[in-house]
């Protein structure tokens, strides 16, 4: 999981794409397929701007798409992109959603088991943050009692 | 992240059984019918002269649709697993198409042709669309051997990454053999310079 979940676009793919995907632009309404293709180079870039952008023109595609296998294909790469941003919620959104057209597809059950393990790890994390602060907070208040009594 | 230590990708028309053969190597398990998205990855460590080599597996889709995709994945395999469906001639054509562009592109990528779904033709003969005396001077062009494999039995998949394996390591260990007879040979040519470049500073220093 985790190399799929790091592989990075090489650097000249990333441009050629943009640029025929940009150049269509230019002309009209994109292909599907330049738009796809350049969406997948965006989700499998480094930073979040990126990733982000290839997020809103998979979104863009779905919604456009008449074709059943780049719907599939779009819901896919949607759960990849948001478990790359850590947006494990939105990502289990869109595994579901696939998994009810494609139920024991491995790719995308792979990606739901890890991105529930780590929704599970955030939600360990964030209850002892808010253990912390009420134990805190209870020690101010002790304390406050104990220097009001004085 | 394991560390991986050579990368090999599994190239060919889409229903050949690249993802089963995949399943079958790592997971020792059958399931047919499942339709690769872009690429899916596995690992797998193989043992060659007791010391292990971890193959990093890419499985890309055959769907032509993904063409370009596929070639974003092939770049800087050592390995490439060239499938066609003995039972299907024109995903042996395909596989010559990946052959002719693997080649000139990936020149030291390794390629060995395999021919899947042998356990169908071994029930039923006539169902052979893709004769050994078609696919066998194909695979001497790449200078490997050929598998016709099954990954519904199982048979000649563990023989053909361990191959793969063995190959990479017997490559990599005359590779650096060469290397240390380049860099011994030149070695004193940079000892001259080395040398030349210090009396220059001593010559500046003294006048």
């Amino acid at each position: 999981m985790d190399v799929i979940l790091n592989d990075i676009v090489d650097a000249n793919d990333l441009r050629k794409f943009r640029h025929q995907y940009e150049e269509q632009c230019g002309r009209g309404v994109p292909s599907e397929k330049a738009q796809f293709e350049y969406s997948i180079c965006l989700v499998r870039s480094r930073g979040e701007q990126e990733i982000k952008h290839g997020i809103a023109l998979l979104e863009d595609l779905f919604k456009r798409t008449h074709d059943p296998g780049t719907r599939r294909d779009c819901l896919y790469y949607l759960t990849l992109a948001n478990t790359r941003i850590k947006n494990y919620e939105q990502a289990l959104t869109f595994s579901d959603a696939f998994l009810k057209i494609e139920p024991m597809n491995r790719q995308v059950k792979d990606l739901q088991h890890y991105a529930k393990i780590q929704l599970r790890k955030e939600g360990l994390t964030g209850m002892a943050i808010v253990g912390g602060a009420a134990l805190a907070l209870g020690g101010l208040i002790g304390l406050g009692v104990h220097l009001a009594r004085k | 992240m394991s560390r991986i230590d050579a990368k090999v990708v599994l190239l060919g028309k889409n229903y050949v059984g690249k993802t089963c053969l995949v399943n079958r190597y790592i997971h020792q398990r059958f399931m047919p019918y499942q339709i690769t998205i872009g690429a899916a990855f596995g690992s797998m460590k193989e043992m060659v002269d007791g010391k292990p080599l971890v193959l990093g597996i890419w499985d890309t889709a055959g769907h032509e649709a993904y063409e370009s995709i596929t070639r974003m994945y092939y770049r800087g395999a050592v390995a490439c697993i060239l499938c066609y469906d003995i039972t299907d001639k024109s995903s042996f054509e395909r596989a010559r198409f990946w052959a002719g562009e693997l080649t000139n592109t990936e020149p030291k990528c390794k390629i060995y042709l395999c021919g899947t779904k042998k356990d169908i033709v071994d029930d039923d003969q006539h169902k052979r669309q893709v004769e050994l005396s078609m696919a066998q001077p194909l695979a001497r062009d790449f200078g490997t051997e050929l598998f016709e494999t099954s990954s519904k039995t199982g048979e000649n998949i563990d023989s053909l990454f361990k191959t793969i394996a063995r190959d990479v390591v017997q490559q990599r260990t005359s590779d650096t053999k060469k290397h240390e007879e380049r860099t011994s040979r030149d070695g004193f040519i940079l000892d001259d310079k080395t040398r030349q470049r210090g009396c220059r500073l001593v010559a500046c220093s003294l006048s």
